[in-house]
């Protein structure tokens, strides 16, 4: 198998926050292997991915929700031939729907990203663990309820 | 060479805080491989671990000052013939000197932690990857002074 090179990881990097922006929910799910572990940005305890799923998809991936990200320098670390880290700065613009059907709209300007990829048996490129924090406290606004997704 | 177990990532895991916590007199430095890279406290932005390593250095607690950690239940993957990955929680609790000679206590309760642990060719376990964050912004007291 070949050596990972730091533009598959970069280009991994890249589909992952397309994937988010554009509710492609089966797709951005797949990113994740199943014993994938996760920190979130606002949680303090580490879950699987697989809950962390469930969350986002109630919340960012919804109509009413929003997200765009515009992204740092990709710092790529290769650790061998399947496992590769990623870690890079990014800007994150939200509008997420709680359980409760209320609008929250965040913006995270200094997001900081750590996602460890390894391939899978068939050789794709997964997470299985990720690191998402930030910098700076979260600006969050409740929006009102007839107030549209901010659009970029 | 020598699997890694849980208990091996654990261990340094460990060692790591007591270093960081001025219990244990080794270069932090040590722990770390020569290319490793960091988010930590407040940075936008990742560094070398070298040049954060360094920093830490100097503000270990010194004489009259003291720092605390906890380390939460730690995860471990092991993810190759070479490679953990350690995610964990933790609080810190540490003392700096301000400008004024003052002290101030800053505590940091909801700590979480990624430390990515490789096995270098002379055998030892060192970090090639970490990110430091809190789930909430460290709380800071002055103690007098």
């Amino acid at each position: 198998m070949s050596n990972i090179s730091s533009d598959d990881v970069r280009a991994e990097v890249k589909k992952f926050w397309d994937f988010l922006s554009r509710k492609l929910k089966s797709q951005f799910a797949e990113m994740y292997l199943s014993s994938a572990s996760v920190f979130a940005a606002d949680a303090r305890r580490m879950e699987p991915a697989r809950l962390m799923l469930v969350r986002r998809e109630r919340e960012l991936l919804g109509p009413a929700s929003f997200v765009a990200t515009k992204l740092g320098s990709i710092d790529v670390q290769a650790l061998g031939a399947d496992l590769a880290i990623a870690s890079y700065p990014f800007h994150l613009s939200i509008t997420r729907t709680r359980a409760n059907g209320k609008r929250y709209q965040s913006e995270v300007p200094h997001g900081r990203a750590t996602q460890v990829f390894q391939r899978d048996e068939k050789g794709v490129l997964r997470i299985i663990h990720e690191h998402m924090s930030s910098a700076e406290a979260v600006a969050t606004k409740e929006l009102p309820p007839t107030d549209p997704p901010k659009q970029a | 060479m020598k699997k890694i177990s849980s208990e091996d990532v654990s261990k340094e895991v460990h060692r790591f805080w007591a270093i960081l916590s001025g219990n244990l007199q080794v270069k932090l430095e040590e722990m770390y491989a020569p290319t490793a890279i960091v988010f930590t406290g407040k940075a936008k932005r990742s560094e070398s671990a070298k040049l954060m390593a360094a920093r830490r250095s100097r503000h270990r607690p010194g004489p009259g000052l003291s720092s605390r950690a906890e380390v939460g239940s730690i995860d471990v993957q092991i993810v190759g013939q070479d490679v953990a990955i350690a995610a964990y929680t933790y609080s810190f609790n540490t003392q700096k000197i301000l400008a004024n000679g003052g002290k101030v206590q800053i505590n940091t309760s909801f700590g979480r932690a990624t430390q990515i642990f490789q096995r270098g060719e002379d055998g030892a376990l060192r970090i090639v990857h970490e990110h430091l964050s809190a789930a909430a912004p460290p709380a800071t007291e002055k103690t007098g002074g």
